[in-house]
């Protein structure tokens, strides 16, 4: 998704603008640039990686204030045209990166081109740099500045409707640049003779820990020294610094061939991370001290609502099965970005429970505030501390596994459903669905889990093996029932989103019902097929395909010594509770994309059109 | 100075510990034997180390990671083949330099102290320096012969009693080295051994300094020496926390450390020393003496006594059980009643060769379940994955994925 930076200090803003924006490759992005205020502004743009765009610059480029932009195309083409920053005036007076959608950009391109303006690209973005231009020059050729930048930006924004987090340079006003933020993520770092914003903290954290995030209609002045930060009404406001915790060397790939592998390989310790201190075996208890519900208001839910996008939603399906199973509680789960949509009907004793990674999944947070404007209390499960969804949600979990930069979800996915188990079961118990003694058993076999996920890790040639010898099929498909439903689904999403493979998930049951058509000779078929309650199902629905001539794959557990009768490859997974089986089938299906996407030769951390931290609706 | 430091090799003579990681990550006090070698480099200034792996290499990176949380910084070189320990340090070559600058090899599997390293590092000369221990018993060691500090001979394990001076495998060299080491010719196992470069620097005329060194410097040749030097690691241990809660009714005594979130329950007795990791849940009434280390996640109930002994990471053991002189793999989930015969100077048959053990109980490798009542006799293993139903006793070793009904 598209990131914003800007510098101000002693350096040359170029190169620490470069390296910033390297750092916010992770998000996916298809064209950069960079424009520098110096004498004037100088702004340089590239298609493709930042090291194109590097290239473009020239060495001796000097300037100590600067903004820069990774692009994910939503209005218009990837080229370098659209990219960012764009500018108004000529010579340029203004120049503006953009991370957000302005909505009525189409209204304010007509006025602005009815009154001389004239507009280069098609992106949203330039609508910005002209009405910027407007309210501080007057006119396309106005060259005294009849207000300050800041006014000016005050003034533009009362126009503009959508979402933005901007980083704007104005060539008459040197040494600062000014900031603006609604619904879209911008924080600012605090170094010694120097000042950073961005989109995301991963960009400075090489420069500096200490960080301020801005909130929604706030404006912001950051020259090299000083960083003043006002509100709706123009009022500087007082801002809490924060320390950001987390190594950011643990971002870097430590021998991994790719991000994706290691976070895979993580979920060992990520869920050990995310259960510590929460879980008591002996007693059967669970305590989520970030929970900010009574007992009694546990006792009174009558239904939970998810809301989620992605591979997060397939975490909130399952947890769906969970709350009704476990807690006996009504759960919908909808996709946030229907959600709004479909005039939700929301009733007295609902909990809301968002799932987001980044916490700043632009749906989700749509959602999270239809949800909130009914004063429905809301959970949000995430893994970003600082997050624009930790400052709205009443109460909010945190899933610890770490900063996560591989496209796919891997770990964020195993810690949300680890989190989702805690909850369900922690309802079950203090609603009386579930007996002190059954916590316990779940409690001892959650503790198995990291240690089974290590076993399967051990023994991840046998995936491999399997992965290269289907990466040329046409398509795949992906059956579970019941709990491995939504897992069924989870595996077709990750095969899609980096192998390219054309990929479906079922429910097993549903096959017969349509999708059967498609199989052919030959179609690799990946059943979960884990001992429980619908195996003799599922070992049919595997009857089913085979009928077809199609491949079975199935994931079973490595003491079933009949499964192999009916599928052509059997991958194991350590003997486990059928409720938690789920967290380890997940594990192989996760390896099996990643090998297939690896013997296919394709970028697997940064797959094509895909963005880490979706910030657009 | 940088570092190599030589961690490809499996360590067959740990297995059944080593079928699912390798030596260098096997634990002494609750960190992998590399973690304490790269602390003795870091004490010593040495911050920039390059690690040669191979087998296994996913635990090895996934633990470390690039260094930081360990105050070094680590870069990984995959060595493909295992062709030996000249192969192993030539694979470092270009990140060696471009300055003619000294750097340091050793293994990762070697337990040293930072007084070890600076021995080497206050005394080498020449072109090339060897640390070397002086020990009684020599038998799978390579030796030295020397005039003065000059090195005249390097014999590499054979039996004789040629020497008592034996080298521990870490050497200052120069870049030069790379151009001995392209030169050694692959020895009769189908090995480049580091050795046969230095005996050929040696032959050239060069100047081969040895050593010595009386600080610590241990080598786990099979997995019981593991509760030796764990035995000797706690007892120098320091600054150990108890981090975790203890409930009231507990008695500790000596040196113990708990790791963060691990409760300790009533009428539990530890007797340091004893390191306890994290997310542990512990007793109540547990007997936990010395010289033991337990894992992280590890859950132990009622009446359990443990004694001398290492478990790994996410064991469950039930109540009523005895476990002495053990080493316990990670993953194991052991019934009530569990039981482990030890005896002392056992002869253990390992690949047709007799080995002498001290007092030993029993080794088990990784993700083994063990049902109710089990006895295990003495210098018995169990390797990886296997199943023993309640009420059995095992006489012999267990290979990978066993079921005894």
């Amino acid at each position: 998704m598209c990131g914003i930076v800007g510098y101000a200090g002693e350096n040359s803003a170029a190169s620490v603008i470069i390296e910033s924006l390297k750092k916010l490759e992770y998000r996916g992005y298809d064209s950069a640039g960079v424009s520098v205020l110096g004498s004037g502004i100088d702004t340089y743009k590239s298609v493709g990686k930042i090291v194109n765009l590097e290239a473009t610059i020239p060495n001796m480029i000097s300037g100590n204030i600067g903004i820069g932009h990774t692009r994910w195309a939503t209005h218009g083409r990837p080229n370098t045209i659209n990219a960012h920053p764009h500018n108004s005036g000529n010579p340029c007076k203004i120049s503006v990166v953009h991370n957000g959608i302005i909505e009525n950009y189409m209204t304010l391109k007509e006025q602005l081109t009815a009154e001389g303006y004239e507009f280069k690209s098609e992106t949203d973005t330039e609508v910005i740099a002209h009405l910027l231009h407007k309210h501080i020059y007057e006119k396309p050729d106005g060259k005294e500045a009849k207000c300050e930048l800041l006014t000016g930006v005050r003034g533009a924004l009362k126009e503009i409707e959508g979402s933005y987090a901007l980083a704007i340079l104005c060539a008459d006003e040197q040494g600062k640049l000014v900031l603006a933020r609604k619904d879209s993520p911008l924080v600012i770092g605090l170094g010694k003779g120097e000042n950073f914003a961005a989109s995301d903290v991963t960009a400075f954290l090489n420069y500096t820990r200490d960080v301020i995030f801005v909130n929604d209609f706030e404006t912001a002045v950051l020259t090299p020294t000083s960083v003043e930060i006002f509100d709706r009404e123009g009022k500087v406001c007082e801002k809490k610094i924060e320390k950001i915790e987390w190594d950011f060397e643990a971002a870097e790939k430590a021998g991994y061939e790719h991000f994706m592998l290691k976070e895979i390989h993580e979920q060992v310790s990520a869920i050990h991370n995310t259960l510590a201190g929460k879980v008591s075996e002996l007693e059967g208890s669970i305590s989520l001290k970030e929970l900010n519900m009574s007992e009694g208001e546990i006792k009174k839910l009558s239904r939970v609502q998810i809301l989620a996008c992605g591979t997060s939603w397939h975490a909130g399906l399952l947890g769906k099965y969970l709350f009704e199973q476990l807690a006996g509680i009504h759960c919908d789960i909808d996709i946030c970005s229907e959600y709004r949509y479909r005039s939700p009907v929301i009733s007295d004793g609902t909990l809301a429970i968002a799932i987001t990674q980044s916490g700043e999944t632009a749906d989700t947070l749509a959602a999270v505030r239809e949800v909130m404007s009914y004063n429905c209390p809301t959970l949000a499960i995430t893994n970003v501390v600082g997050s624009t969804i930790t400052r709205e949600a009443n109460s909010v979990l945190y899933t610890r596994a770490g900063p996560e930069i591989g496209v796919a979800a891997t770990k964020t996915f195993s810690t949300q459903l680890t989190l989702l188990y805690l909850l369900a079961v922690k309802f079950g118990l203090s609603r009386g669905k579930l007996s002190p003694d059954y916590v316990k058993g779940f409690i001892t076999d959650l503790r198995k889990v990291p240690g089974q996920i290590q076993q399967i890790l051990n023994q991840k040639e046998a995936v491999k093996e399997c992965a290269e010898n289907f990466a040329h099929s046409k398509s795949y498909f992906f059956l579970g029932r019941h709990l491995n439903y939504p897992i069924a689904l989870e595996g077709a999403l990750k095969l899609k989103e980096i192998s390219y493979l054309h990929a479906e998930g079922f429910a097993a049951g549903e096959l017969k019902h349509g999708p059967i058509a498609l199989l052919e000779k030959g179609t690799p078929v990946v059943t979960i097929a884990t001992k429980g309650q619908t195996y003799d199902k599922v070992l049919s629905n595997i009857k089913e395909v085979k009928a077809r001539d199609a491949t079975v794959i199935a994931v079973a557990d490595n003491k079933d010594t009949e499964i192999g009768k009916y599928a052509d490859v059997v991958l194991t997974i350590p003997q486990s509770s059928e409720l938690l089986s789920p967290l380890l089938s997940v594990v192989v299906l996760q390896l099996l994309a990643y090998y297939t996407a690896l013997a296919r030769g394709c970028s697997i951390d940064k797959p094509r059109n895909l963005a880490k931290s979706v910030t657009v609706e | 100075m940088k570092a190599i430091i030589l961690a490809a090799g499996e360590g067959l003579r740990c297995r059944p510990l080593t079928l699912t990681r390798s030596k260098v990550m096997l634990p002494i006090a609750n960190r992998p034997i590399l973690e304490h070698v790269i602390d003795s480099l870091k004490e010593n200034g040495i911050t920039e180390i390059i690690l040669i792996i191979g087998y296994k290499k996913e635990r090895i990176m996934d633990y470390f990671e690039d260094g930081l949380n360990f105050g070094v910084k680590i870069k990984y070189i995959e060595q493909k083949a295992q062709l030996g320990t000249a192969h192993a340090i030539e694979q470092a070559k270009n990140f060696i330099g471009p300055e003619n600058l000294e750097f340091l090899v050793l293994n990762g599997d070697n337990l040293v102290e930072p007084k070890t390293i600076a021995d080497l590092l206050n005394n080498y000369e020449g072109d090339a320096s060897l640390l070397t221990v002086r020990m009684e018993e020599t038998a799978g060691y390579g030796v030295v012969l020397k005039e003065k500090k000059r090195v005249t001979k390097i014999l590499e394990k054979r039996p004789g009693d040629l020497s008592r001076i034996v080298n521990t495998g870490i050497y200052v060299f120069t870049p030069q080295v790379f151009e001995t080491i392209e030169k050694t010719p692959i020895s009769e196992n189908g090995e480049y051994a580091i050795t046969d470069t230095l005996q050929l620097m040696i032959d050239e005329g060069k100047i081969i300094t040895s050593v010595p060194t009386e600080s610590k410097w241990l080598d786990a040749v099979h997995a019981w020496d593991l509760l030796k030097a764990n035995a000797i690691v706690l007892n120098s241990a320091r600054n150990l926390k108890l981090e975790g809660e203890v409930e009231e009714g507990v008695v500790i005594r000596g040196k113990v450390a708990i790791g963060k979130n691990t409760r300790i329950r009533s009428g539990s007795y530890i007797v340091g020393p004893v390191v306890i990791g994290e997310n542990c849940d512990i007793g109540p009434n547990v007997v936990i003496l010395p010289s033991t280390t337990i894992g992280d996640n590890v859950t132990i109930r009622s009446f359990t006594e443990i004694q001398n002994s290492i478990i790994l990471n996410d064991c469950r053991i039930y109540s009523h059980g005895q476990i002495s002189n053990s080493i316990i793999g990670s993953n194991n989930t052991i019934g009530s009643g569990f039981f482990v015969e030890e005896k002392e100077g056992l002869s253990i048959i390992m690949n047709g060769t007799i080995h002498r053990a001290p007092k030993l109980g029993t080794i088990f490798g990784d993700d083994n379940r063990i049902g109710n009542s089990v006895l295990v006799k003495a210098g018995v293993t169990i390797a990886v994955d296997c199943q023993v139903e309640s009420g059995n006793t095992i006489y012999k070793d267990l290979s990978r994925h066993s079921v005894v009904l």
